[in-house]
């Protein structure tokens, strides 16, 4: 018990969380006389996991779209399609944030690369300056409830190493997000709409000239969404094989063809998105053999009687989760609470009836708010660093925002339909 | 002197080291983006993938994820909880980073050693992967990477040390404030 309290306290002081599993796991099974040869065993289970492929080559392939010239592209072209709205631009960040964050999986980029575009535009066309800080800020994860958002896959891929009675697809997760995810780019849509009432941009008329210039300039990028979307949702292909055509094609477009990135950036561009992929997959790695130890000691059934016997309701477990994920999501990233913490709530969940795929959406629908928490929400501190707003400023630009997406998260957690709607069972 | 000749060594050869862990990375990833829509293209188009391609993709992606970690190590950027550090002043901050990275080091290298004995195991009982390679050659990736990784956080736990130390006398030693600090 002690030791636990002292990894936990590690853990806070930002000890990578890679060791303070891989620790914990280690002190399980040597308390068990097992060989912690064990360890290497289970850390080459990442080995053994095909799906886990398309992570690397989608990550690789946003990180070369962000560096290129893609993004200017897409805002380009939704602003062409979209911009003689009411709120059209604000529409348009919203839009191509929630597009480009599927495909580069929501660690931040999105502010980095659409943000810088999007912002100065949103101040010139004279919407408020805390209503476009707020803006961007919360679009910079929007997006990662649609395909192929990295999230959705690795949630998918905890969720099969539990073996459940009931297999959780990756496609059910996709199509399960796609609903959700809408419904909260057009409450942010709405809203942004009610804002800009009265605002009158300069480029308000639709024009096809301007129109099909955008859609020409794009013609490479444009078969992207359309392909991987269409071919994964319409169960063309499966999601390791959009990814690998994805990231070649990408790789070809950007460096071969329209030149954007030359040969002597590629190896530098490769490391950093590996670097990312490195960080996720060591934890993935460290907690597979975590999880392990905690499943062989039955510690999630014997946490769901704990539970059981203090909670009767489904109702006021959903109450008690939406809270606890909240306040996780403030405290621990996306991704190594998927991998830490979806092992622990997931049967306990399942135990109240919860649908596994329905858990997903709310699981992460409520982690993407973590991303706009104060005090340490990381989107926080990106658009703060990135546009040189102090942090305070951007937490009170983000609150109506904040707003709207806790009411969606609700919606979305007490209406299991919206999300399991499209699930073909 | 010779302190600092030997510090300009060092720093030589981790240079030399991240050159190659460099290319070996993009060598592993450009092997992946080509290899995996080929197998697609094989299959779709004359029904017959190559046997060895598919288990070799899925070693790839523990050696590219791996070395990923490896040099995310090298500048900590490593995924984990950062809360404390930004409200923390500045000298406890930097105490709980030294205890932290000590921590890490000795951890990787608990798991290098422990996965080593594992590979080392395998090759005893010559193990066979697929295509009749043997499975210590793939599986030696997690004892190397862990390992590289126990050196990267062995080293930022001295770079912490030192610059503690040299804080501690900058305090007294108006010349030295300047240069002492915290690790690069």
């Amino acid at each position: 018990m002690i030791s636990m309290i002292l990894l936990a306290l590690l853990a806070l002081a930002g000890t990578p969380l890679f060791a303070v599993i891989a620790a914990s796991a280690m002190y399980g099974f040597a308390g068990e006389d097992v060989d912690l040869q064990v360890i290497g065993i289970e850390i080459y289970r990442l080995a053994e996991t095909p799906v886990l492929l398309a992570i690397p080559l989608f990550t690789f392939a946003g990180y070369l779209l962000g560096e290129s010239g893609a993004p200017a592209r897409l805002v380009r072209l939704t602003q062409a399609l979209l911009g003689w709205l009411s709120g059209g631009l604000a529409i348009v960040s919203l839009v191509a944030c929630a597009l480009f964050t599927a495909f580069t999986g929501a660690s931040g980029v999105t502010i980095v690369a659409l943000g810088a575009l999007l912002y100065p535009a949103l101040r010139e066309a004279r919407y408020p300056e805390n209503f476009s800080l707020g803006l961007i800020t919360t679009s910079g994860s929007l997006g990662l409830l649609f395909a192929p958002a990295l999230p959705l896959i690795l949630y998918g891929v905890v969720a099969q190493q539990m073996n459940l009675d009931q297999a959780v697809r990756i496609d059910d997760l996709f199509a399960a997000g796609l609903l959700p995810g809408l419904l909260m780019v057009t409450l942010l849509g709405a809203y942004s709409m009610w804002r800009a009432r009265g605002i009158v941009e300069t480029n308000k008329e639709f024009s096809w000239s301007e129109a099909c210039g955008a859609v020409r300039e794009a013609a490479w990028e444009i078969p992207l969404p359309v392909v991987v979307l269409g071919g994964i949702y319409g169960g063309y292909f499966a999601l390791s094989e959009a990814a690998a055509v994805t990231s070649l094609y990408v790789l070809i477009v950007t460096v071969v063809i329209r030149r954007e990135i030359s040969l002597a950036e590629l190896p530098g561009i490769m490391r950093e998105s590996m670097v990312l992929v490195g960080a996720i997959l060591i934890i993935l790695g460290v907690s597979l053999a975590s999880t392990n130890y905690l499943i062989d000691t039955e510690v999630p059934s014997r946490l769901f009687d704990a539970v059981r016997s203090q909670i009767d309701s489904k109702l006021t477990f959903l109450i008690l989760l939406n809270v606890f994920l909240l306040a996780l999501g403030m405290i621990l990233d996306i991704f190594s609470a998927l991998v830490i913490i979806v092992p622990i709530i997931l049967p306990i969940a399942i135990g109240y009836g919860i649908d596994p795929v329905h858990l997903g959406i709310i699981f992460l629908a409520n982690m993407q708010i973590g991303y706009i928490t104060p005090p340490v929400g990381m989107n926080l501190f990106i658009a703060s660093y990135r546009f040189q707003r102090p942090v305070l400023e951007v937490y009170r630009a983000t609150v109506p925002f904040f707003v709207i997406l806790l009411a969606t998260v609700l919606l979305i957690t007490y209406w299991p339909a919206l999300s399991l709607y499209l699930v073909n069972r | 002197m010779s302190e600092i000749r030997d510090e300009a060594e060092l720093g030589r050869i981790l240079r030399g080291l991240h050159r190659l862990e460099d290319v070996f990375l993009a060598l592993l990833l450009g092997a992946m983006v080509v290899l995996a829509p080929l197998q697609i293209f094989l299959r779709n188009f004359f029904d017959a993938g190559i046997g060895w391609v598919d288990p070799l993709l899925r070693v790839l992606l523990l050696w590219v994820g791996l070395m990923g970690a490896v040099a995310a190590s090298r500048s900590d950027r490593h995924i984990g909880i950062d809360a404390l550090s930004k409200i923390l002043p500045e000298t406890l901050a930097s105490v709980l980073g030294l205890v932290t990275s000590a921590f890490t080091a000795g951890v990787a290298g608990m798991v290098a050693w422990h996965s080593g004995r594992f590979v080392a195991d395998e090759w005893k009982f010559e193990s066979t992967a697929f295509s009749g390679i043997p499975a210590w050659m793939f599986e030696s990736v997690i004892p190397v990477a862990f390992g590289l990784i126990a050196i990267r956080y062995g080293l930022r736990t001295r770079a912490q040390a030192r610059g503690l130390l040299s804080k501690r006398r900058g305090r007294n030693d108006p010349a030295s404030r300047a240069s002492g600090g915290g690790p690069a």
